[in-house]
């Protein structure tokens, strides 16, 4: 505990810098805007901006590219409290009784519960994230490359497992994203695979293009500037507080959605959109009048908006202790880290340990300024959304293209980014969820090379993840999940994973 | 038979399939004990058409093919048209020219706005991008024509 306090006080020696507190600053801020706006998500937002973190050292890049993520989680709501529209996937949920209180009037408080409740989770996620994560990663030290094949199986089993659009679609989408990461050089053999003698492509396809043009352009693509409305009118400042009953309805909420988001956000799929789900259909479920959901509930905007933050924190667990993406957004920011030549994984805390408490501090701090930015500011950000679409998307597109150009210098990238932009457009349309294909991109070279090494250490011998019993509890796990989503598959139920879909789409929460 | 979401979703992930595996009969497979270049693709892609063949299995619960809204099909197909020219002139003629023709493109063809203002719009836009990025950030823009 001591050595613990000591970290986070070295941590808070860095985070505390003017020029770190200025990258978290800059991150919380563009967070903020991407989490606004719709038709640019995370992902897109922190891969448009890799390439300006290449002059910065890996520890302002980081606390930089988090800021981001989190950031947006705090900027969702503004648009679906105001407007319906979820500037964030995760704020779908936030749009069914944030809308609601808006039209009663109350648009301040909801504003308000929102960024209070995600302040909360988020320090909450970041005090977890300080206690679980270093030993995980002192843990993960003893993981040989078979526990490494195992534990990135469960991780696609858990994600086609957790999937609202379905196990036949998530895991077709993670076997493109695997088949899109063998692309380039065999490292083990030499041999060039599907390369088709572009030189390019001898490294492989890069996580950024594939991720701007699914997340960035395919949105672009599929979001038709006239369907883009910015009338909305932001409530006074004086309107912003809450009452004391609508703060007594909130804390409970707030408090179950810190701990369920940060349980969900460390295992794998779209932890923060399930998280915001699973927390309201969780307080709809303890509320004493139920009823009220749909019709502007308080624990409707306080848990969901709690638990999206929060699995966002929980999701750097397994990034930093375990070097394992559980979403694009990790896969992305572990690729930054790479690029800065810190590899994420068990090693983080013993040899980069001001990146790594660095950036836990700079979390503390980033969630104090997202809430001093979100409430007081809610009219700024307001006014971003009356920049006409029509301007807006030829700028994110010009970000794009200068954001894939700058990662290799390399006009092939920018060619994946416009046909991954026209794939992701179609997925859209045929109903499939894009994120797995980029967990299946990052992981086929990771899962590749621990599979082959764990059958050299075993002269070939497949048996060798049965014999090791963490591999073999991995191996289990997996196998039992299968088995639950195979079995709902075969009864057609309607489970969790149903209702969600039905809610991203639009149709209402019944039933939630 | 009515044709279905999942039919064309399905057959396009099967007939994909079949192409990556005709394309990796030159890999070599290895053995299961020491598997080659060739073993995980060639298994990943099996697995694909197997989920593909799932997906067209169960395609007759899906919505039919019509029900896809194609409304935003001309403006993306416009978008991409002109990104495309911008991404092919990108290296050649320089950031500068490719962008502010690409911003040019966009608002004035595509989204009809008037002559004035998207000149104003692509020259200020690529010009502060220009600053940001290559004076500000030094990252080495294309420069093309002034090279």
């Amino acid at each position: 505990m001591e050595t613990t306090f000591d970290s986070l006080l070295l941590g808070f020696s860095v985070a505390l810098r003017p020029d770190v507190l200025f990258y978290a600053f800059l991150g919380c801020l563009v967070g903020t805007l991407v989490g606004v706006l719709p038709g640019i998500g995370p992902l897109a937002g922190i891969s448009i901006l890799l390439p300006v973190t290449f002059g910065l050292d890996a520890t302002k890049a980081i606390v930089m590219l988090a800021g981001i993520y989190y950031g947006s989680q705090y900027g969702g709501s503004t648009t679906s409290i105001l407007m319906r529209i979820p500037g964030e996937a995760s704020s779908v949920m936030t749009c069914i009784d944030g809308y609601a209180m808006a039209q009663r009037g109350r648009a301040g408080a909801a504003l308000t519960i929102a960024a209070v409740g995600s302040f909360v989770a988020g320090t909450m996620g970041v005090m977890l994230l300080t206690a679980v994560a270093p030993p995980i990663a002192k843990f993960a030290l003893g993981f040989g490359p078979p526990e490494y094949t195992a534990l990135l199986v469960l991780g696609l089993v858990f994600l086609a497992y957790m999937s609202s659009t379905g196990l036949p679609r998530t895991l077709l989408m993670a076997a493109v994203g695997l088949l899109l990461g063998c692309i380039g050089i065999d490292v083990m053999t030499g041999h060039f695979r599907y390369s088709f003698d572009i030189k390019e492509l001898g490294d492989g396809i890069g996580i950024v293009p594939v991720a701007v043009g699914l997340f960035g352009l395919g949105e672009i693509l599929a979001t038709p500037s006239k369907t883009v409305t910015g009338k909305v009118a932001p409530p006074r400042l004086a309107e912003l507080l809450p009452n004391r009953e609508e703060w007594r309805q909130s804390a409970l909420p707030i408090a179950r959605g810190s701990v369920l988001g940060f349980l969900v956000g460390i295992v794998p799929g779209s932890a923060h959109i399930i998280a915001s789900f699973l927390s309201y259909a969780v307080e709809k479920r303890l509320a004493k009048r139920p009823e009220e959901f749909g019709k502007g509930a308080v624990a409707g905007v306080a848990g969901p908006e709690s638990a999206n933050n929060s699995a966002s924190t929980g999701a750097f667990v397994p990034m930093l202790a375990l070097g394992l993406p559980t979403g694009p957004v990790t896969a992305v920011l572990m690729a930054a880290l790479l690029i800065h030549g810190v590899p994420p994984g068990p090693m983080l805390v013993s040899e980069h340990p001001q990146v790594f408490w660095g950036f836990v501090a700079s979390m503390y701090v980033g969630n104090l300024m997202l809430l001093a930015l979100n409430l007081p500011l809610v009219g700024v950000f307001v006014t971003v959304l009356r920049i006409p679409y029509s301007y807006l998307y030829p700028l994110i597109i010009m970000f794009s293209i200068i954001g894939v150009y700058e990662v290799n210098h390399s006009i092939v990238d920018v060619w994946i980014m416009l046909i991954m932009g026209v794939v992701g457009y179609l997925l859209r349309k045929f109903d499939f969820d894009p994120a797995p294909l980029v967990l299946g991109l990052v992981i086929a070279p990771i899962f590749e090379m621990s599979l082959r090494q764990s059958l050299i250490m075993s002269n070939g011998n497949w048996l060798i993840f049965l014999e090791r019993p963490i591999a073999q509890a991995l191996l289990a796990v997996s196998l039992v999940l299968l088995g639950l989503s195979a079995l709902s598959l075969l009864m057609k139920r309607r489970d969790w994973r149903t209702k969600l879909a039905q809610a991203e789409a639009g149709e209402g929460a019944d039933g939630v | 038979m009515q044709v279905r979401r999942d039919h064309v979703a399905g057959g396009a992930m099967l007939i994909a399939g079949a192409l990556v595996l005709a394309a990796s009969t030159d890999l070599p497979f290895g053995t299961l004990a020491s598997p080659g270049a060739g073993m995980l693709p060639t298994v990943v892609v099996v697995f694909l058409m197997a989920f593909a063949s799932v997906l067209l299995l169960g395609a007759g619960a899906s919505p039919p093919l019509g029900a896809i809204a194609w409304t935003d099909a001309a403006h993306a197909l416009r978008v991409v048209g002109a990104t495309a020219a911008a991404v092919a002139l990108y290296v050649p003629l320089g950031f500068i020219a490719s962008i502010a023709l690409l911003l040019f493109v966009l608002t004035f063809l595509v989204e009809r706005k008037s002559l004035l203002s998207s000149l104003a719009f692509s020259a200020g836009a690529t010009l502060l991008a220009y600053l940001v990025f290559a004076s500000a950030l030094n990252a080495p823009l294309p420069r093309g024509l002034w090279h």
